[in-house]
C-alpha cells in the first residue's frame, strides 16, 4: 500500500508539472502562460518537499524539554529541515518571476489591447 | 508517507490539486482562473503540512495563495480584460503535448531508482540534514531547525532571496512606472472604469480599519517569534505587506500613498537587503567569515549561540522590511498601471 | 584579507547595486560612480584571485564559517575559485566594468527621464552573473540564476515598443531553464543527499549506473541550454537582443549565455566528471550533431540579416555551438578550446557589441545599407570593428584563432568531421559578412546621418564610447598572445586528469 501510494504520490506530481510546463509553452494567453509557469514551479517544489518526507514526522521544530533546555532529538522522527529551507526560497523566487512576468503582461496589455500571442504578433507586424 | 495517518486525504488532496490546475488553465474567464489558482495554491499548502513542512506551507499560503492571487487579479482588473479569445492553433499545441508526455515519461524512468519513500535513512535526510537538527541548539540556540538554516548555515541563500524580491520590485517598478505629466503617445492608455469600487461600502471600510492592526501585530509576533514557532521573516513581512495592500482595496490608492510615499517605499524596499548585507559585513569586520554571528558576540549580548541567535532575529528583520514594501509597491505598481493614481 | 578575497568580488556589485538604488532618489548623478567603484572592486580582487589561483591553488571559502563537519560534509555554502572559473571571474568582472564606462553616454541620452534603476539592475546582473560562476552550491547557483535572470528581463524591457513581447519571451523560456535546472538539482539531491558541488562529485562515481542520476543530468544540461540559448531553445535570443537598448544588449551579450556555457562545463566536469560522459556515447554524438547545426543555422540566419544587431545576435548564437561541440567532445583539445572560447567569446562579442552601438548612437538606425561610407566618417569606430570581425573569424594572432584551432584539432582528432566543417563554415560565413560591410562602408556617398557637416571630415561616436571599444578590440589581440601563457599555467589544471590527450 505504501508503495503505491508513494509512486502515485510521485506520478501525480511528473503529471502536474507537464501540464503547467505544456501551458508555458502551448498556450497563447500570456496569463495563462503566467499561471501555467506558478504551476510547474509549485510541482517542483512538490516533488522536493516530498523527498525529503519520512514516514510519521514531526515538524522540525524542537520541543522543549523541563527547565529550558532541550533533549537530543531523534533525527529520524523530525521531518527533513533542508528541502524546506530550499522550497521557502523557491517559492518566493517563484513569485518574484510571477510578478515580473504579470508586470511585462500588462505593459503589452497596454500596447496591443489583447492578451493573446497570436493577436499580438499581428499587430506587430503592421 | 507523511505525518497524517490517514492516506485517503492525501490521495484526496492531490487529486483536488490536479482538477484545480486543469480547470485554472482551461477555463477562459481570466479572472476565474486567478481565483481557482488561489484555490489550487492552498489545496498546496495543505498538502505541505501533511507532509511536516509547516514553514513551507505557511509561506506558501501567505506569498503564494494570498500575494500571488492579488498580483494576478490585480492586473486583469485594470486592463479589464476577463474573457481569452476563442483558442486556435491545434497543431502547435498536440506537438507541445507530445513533447511534453515523452518528457513526463522520460522523468519517471527514474522512479525505480528512486530510495523508498519516507525512508529516514535516504541520502536526503541522512547526509547533511541531520547535522542541523542535532546541533541547532548548541550552534544557535534556535529550536526551529528550519529559521536557523535559513538565516544562519544557508544564510546565503536568503540574502540572495531577498535580493530576488528587491530586484522583482524594482524591475516592475522600471517596467511599469510612467510619469502622467509625460505620456508618451506611442503606449495608448486603456484604463478600465471600475465596475465595483469597493470604498463606496461601509462595512467594508470599517471591518477593514479594524482588522488592520490585529494582522500587523500578528506579524510582528510571526517575525520575532520565528525561532519558536513555524515563521520568520519572508511570512510576517508578507502579512505586513497584505495589511496595507488591504487598505489600499478597501479604501483607495490615494489613501495608502498618502500614508506611505512612494519614495518612502522604494527606499526602505532596499533598506532591508542594505541591512542584511551590512550584518553580515560587520562579521568580516569584527573578524570572522561573511554572515558568521558567531564573530559578533562583542556587541551583541550573550555568548557565541545567543549571538547567533540575535543575528538571526536582525537578518529576519531585514527580510521582512524588504518583502514588506516590496509586496506593497508592487501592488500600487499592477494595480494603476504604474502611474500610481487609483486602482484596485 | 586575503582570504576574503572571493567574497569581495559578489559583494562590490552588490552594494554598489543597492546604494545605487537608495542614490537613484536622492543623488542620481551617484548611481553611475557607486556602479562603477563597485564593479572596480570586484575586477581588482577577481585580477588578484586569477594570480592567486595560478600560483597556489583553488582557494574555497565558507559562508557563515560553515564548513565540512565530520561524517555531513559541507553544512553551509561554499563559494570556490579554482582553475575552471577563476579566468571568467575576471572576465565578466572586467567587461562588466568597461562596459559601464561605455554604457553612460547611452543611458544619458536613451533612456533619459527613465534611468533611477538602470544601473542598480545593471550591477545586480552582474552579481548574479559572478555568483554563477564562483558558487560551489549546485541549489546557490540557481538562486544567482534566477537574480541575473531578473535583471536581465528589466534591463531588456527598457527597450520599449517590441522590447516587452521579446522580454516576456524570455521571462518563459528562461524560468522554463531554471525550473528543469532546479528539478535536475532535485534529482541529484535525492540521490546524493548534498548540495555542495564538491562533495557531490565524490559521491557520483560510487553510484555507477544510477537511472535518477542520469535524468538529472538531462534536466541540469536542458536548463542550462535553454539559458544559453542554443538549439533548438534559441527562439528568444534575436529578439530580446536585438530590442533592448544597446546599453543593456552590450552587457547581456557577451556575459549571460557564456556563464550558461560554464555551468553546463562546470556540471561536466566537475560534479559528473569526464568518465560519466565517455559513458554515454549516444548523447555525445547527438549533442555534437546538434552543436554543428547550431553553427550552420546561426550562421545562415546571420548571412540574411539586415538589421545589424539581429545580426551581431545570429553571431552570438553560432558561437555558442561552438562551445557546446568543443566541450562535448571530451578531449583535452576539444575542453581546452571550448574553455578558452568562453573568456575569448566574451571579450569578442562585448566588443563587437561596443562597436556597433558606436555606430547605432551616430546613425540612430541599424539597417546594413545605412553603412554607406562609414569607413570614412568613422575610422576609428570601424578599425575596432574590422579587429573584432577578424577575431570572430579567426584570424591570428587575435584570441578567435586559438580557440578556433583547438576546438579543430579536438574534433580531428575525435574524427568528429563534420563538426569541423560547421566550424570552417562559419568563419566563412563571418568572411563574406565582413567583406561586405568593407564594400558598404567604403562607398564614396555616406549616408546623410553620417554626413553631417561635410567640413567636419569625421563624426566619431563619442569618447566615453570611443575607448572602451578600442580598448576591447586592443584587448582581444591581447589575450590572443597571451593565450598559450594562460592555457599552460590555469587551464590545463582545470582538466581532469584522467583525460585522453
Amino acid at each position: 500500500m505504501e508503495n503505491l501510494m508513494a509512486n502515485f504520490n510521485y506520478v501525480i506530481v511528473v503529471v502536474l508539472m507537464m501540464i503547467g510546463l505544456w501551458s508555458m509553452l502551448a498556450q497563447k494567453n500570456l496569463i495563462k502562460k503566467c499561471i501555467g509557469m506558478a504551476i510547474f514551479q509549485t510541482g517542483i517544489i512538490l516533488f522536493f518537499i516530498s523527498i525529503g518526507a519520512k514516514d510519521n514526522a514531526l515538524v522540525p521544530i524542537l520541543a522543549e524539554a523541563a527547565n529550558h533546555t532541550y533533549a537530543v532529538p531523534d533525527v529520524a522522527k523530525i521531518a527533513n529541515p533542508l528541502t524546506q529551507i530550499l522550497m521557502l526560497t523557491a517559492i518566493v523566487v517563484g513569485v518574484a518571476t510571477l510578478g515580473v512576468g504579470l508586470a511585462l503582461a500588462q505593459k503589452i496589455y497596454q500596447q496591443h489591447s489583447s492578451f493573446d500571442e497570436d493577436e499580438i504578433l499581428e499587430n506587430q507586424r503592421k | 508517507m507523511s505525518a497524517l495517518p490517514i492516506w485517503q486525504f492525501d490521495v484526496l488532496l492531490l487529486m483536488l490539486v490536479l482538477l484545480f490546475a486543469v480547470v485554472a488553465l482551461s477555463i477562459r474567464n481570466l479572472m476565474g482562473a486567478a481565483v481557482v489558482f488561489g484555490a489550487y495554491s492552498f489545496m498546496m499548502c495543505l498538502i505541505w503540512a501533511g507532509m511536516g513542512a509547516v514553514d513551507v506551507a505557511f509561506t506558501e499560503a501567505a506569498v503564494g495563495a494570498g500575494v500571488s492571487t492579488v498580483f494576478v487579479v490585480s492586473t486583469l482588473y485594470n486592463t479589464g480584460a476577463t474573457v481569452q479569445r476563442r483558442p486556435g492553433g491545434l497543431a502547435f499545441k498536440l506537438f507541445i503535448g507530445v513533447v511534453v508526455t515523452l518528457a513526463g515519461m522520460f522523468l519517471l524512468t527514474a522512479l525505480p531508482d528512486f530510495p523508498k519513500w519516507g525512508d529516514p535513512n535516504s541520502p536526503v535526510n541522512a547526509t547533511v540534514a541531520p547535522y542541523y537538527i542535532l546541533n541547532t541548539i548548541s550552534d544557535s540556540h534556535v529550536p526551529n531547525v528550519v529559521t536557523s538554516v535559513l538565516a544562519d548555515y544557508r544564510g546565503f541563500d536568503t540574502l540572495l532571496e531577498t535580493t530576488v524580491v528587491f530586484i522583482a520590485c524594482i524591475a516592475i517598478y522600471s517596467i511599469l512606472r510612467v510619469d502622467k505629466a509625460k505620456l508618451e503617445t506611442d503606449e495608448p492608455v486603456v484604463v478600465a472604469a471600475p465596475r465595483y469600487d469597493p470604498s463606496d461600502s461601509l462595512i467594508v471600510r470599517q471591518a477593514s480599519r479594524f482588522m488592520v492592526p490585529f494582522m500587523q501585530l500578528f506579524a510582528l509576533y510571526v517575525i520575532a517569534h520565528g525561532h519558536y514557532s513555524p515563521g520568520g521573516g519572508f511570512q510576517g513581512g508578507v502579512i505586513l505587506g497584505a495589511s496595507l495592500i488591504l487598505l489600499a482595496i478597501s479604501f483607495d490608492l490615494k489613501f495608502l500613498l498618502r500614508q506611505w510615499s512612494e519614495k518612502t517605499l522604494m527606499l526602505l524596499v532596499a533598506a532591508g537587503v542594505l541591512l542584511y548585507a551590512a550584518v553580515g559585513l560587520a562579521c568580516v569586520f569584527m573578524g570572522g567569515d561573511y554572515l558568521d554571528y558567531g564573530y559578533l558576540d562583542s556587541v551583541l549580548p550573550g555568548e557565541r549561540d545567543m549571538a547567533r541567535s540575535h543575528g538571526i532575529l536582525l537578518v529576519e528583520i531585514g527580510v521582512g522590511i524588504t518583502v514588506m514594501f516590496s509586496m506593497i509597491a508592487i501592488h500600487i505598481n499592477l494595480a494603476s498601471n504604474g502611474r500610481f493614481d487609483r486602482g484596485l | 584579507m586575503r582570504e576574503q578575497l572571493p567574497i569581495v568580488i559578489i559583494l562590490g556589485p552588490l552594494l554598489g547595486a543597492v546604494l545605487a538604488a537608495f542614490t537613484g532618489w536622492f543623488r542620481p548623478k551617484l548611481s553611475h560612480p557607486l556602479v562603477v567603484v563597485g564593479l572596480a572592486i570586484s575586477f581588482a580582487a577577481a585580477l588578484k584571485l586569477v594570480f592567486i589561483v595560478a600560483a597556489v591553488g583553488a582557494q574555497e571559502y565558507w559562508l557563515g564559517g560553515w564548513g565540512t563537519k565530520p561524517g555531513h560534509g559541507v553544512v553551509g555554502i561554499q563559494i570556490t575559485v579554482d582553475h575552471l572559473n577563476t579566468l571568467l571571474l575576471a572576465a565578466v568582472s572586467g567587461i562588466a566594468l568597461l562596459t559601464a564606462l561605455y554604457t553612460k553616454r547611452l543611458v544619458d541620452t536613451e533612456l533619459a527621464g527613465r534611468q533611477r534603476y538602470f544601473y542598480a539592475l545593471f550591477s545586480l546582473l552582474v552579481t548574479g552573473l559572478l555568483g554563477i560562476t564562483i558558487t560551489g552550491d549546485i541549489f546557490n547557483l540557481y538562486v544567482f540564476m534566477e537574480i541575473a535572470a531578473l535583471s536581465s528581463y528589466a534591463l531588456i524591457a527598457y527597450g520599449r515598443g517590441r522590447a516587452y513581447m521579446a522580454a516576456f519571451n524570455y521571462l518563459i523560456m528562461g524560468t522554463m531553464g531554471a525550473c528543469l535546472y532546479l528539478l535536475g538539482v532535485g534529482f541529484v539531491f535525492a540521490k546524493t543527499g548534498t548540495l555542495n558541488i564538491d562533495d557531490v562529485s565524490a559521491i557520483v562515481p560510487a553510484l555507477g549506473q544510477s537511472q535518477a542520476l542520469f535524468v538529472g543530468f538531462v534536466l541540469i544540461l536542458l536548463g542550462a541550454w535553454a539559458k544559453m540559448a542554443f538549439f533548438p531553445f534559441h527562439g528568444w535570443l534575436p529578439n530580446a537582443y536585438a530590442h533592448a537598448p544597446t546599453a543593456s544588449a552590450a552587457l547581456l551579450a557577451p556575459l549571460a549565455t557564456k556563464v550558461a556555457v560554464y555551468t553546463m562545463l562546470r556540471v561536466m566536469v566537475t560534479v559528473y566528471s569526464i568518465d560519466y560522459i565517455n559513458h554515454s556515447p549516444g548523447i555525445q554524438s547527438a549533442v555534437l550533431y546538434l552543436s554543428s547545426i547550431a553553427i550552420v543555422v546561426a550562421s545562415f540566419f546571420s548571412l540574411t540579416q539586415t538589421n545589424l544587431k539581429k545580426l551581431a545576435s545570429y553571431i552570438v548564437l553560432s558561437e555558442i555551438g561552438y562551445m557546446v561541440g568543443g566541450a562535448w567532445l571530451a578531449n583535452k583539445p576539444g575542453l581546452t578550446g571550448a574553455m578558452v572560447h568562453v573568456v575569448a567569446d566574451a571579450a569578442m562579442t562585448s566588443a563587437l557589441f561596443m562597436a556597433i552601438g558606436c555606430i547605432v548612437y551616430r546613425l540612430g538606425q541599424a539597417q546594413l545599407d545605412d553603412l554607406k561610407g562609414v569607413f570614412f566618417k568613422m575610422p576609428v569606430t570601424m578599425a575596432a570593428f574590422v579587429v573584432t570581425m577578424a577575431a570572430l573569424i579567426g584570424v591570428p594572432p587575435t584570441c578567435g584563432f586559438f580557440s578556433k584551432w583547438y576546438l579543430i584539432q579536438g574534433a580531428a582528432q575525435a574524427g568528429v568531421w563534420h563538426f569541423v566543417v560547421a566550424l570552417l563554415l562559419s568563419s566563412l560565413v563571418k568572411a563574406i559578412i565582413l567583406f561586405r560591410i568593407i564594400e558598404i562602408g567604403y562607398n564614396r556617398v555616406p549616408h546623410p546621418a553620417i554626413e553631417g557637416n561635410p567640413a567636419i571630415p569625421r563624426n566619431e561616436a563619442p569618447l566615453s564610447m570611443l575607448i572602451p571599444t578600442v580598448a576591447m578590440a586592443l584587448g582581444l589581440i591581447a589575450l590572443g598572445l597571451g593565450t598559450s601563457t594562460l592555457v599552460n599555467t590555469i587551464i590545463t589544471k582545470a582538466l581532469p586528469a584522467a583525460l585522453t590527450p
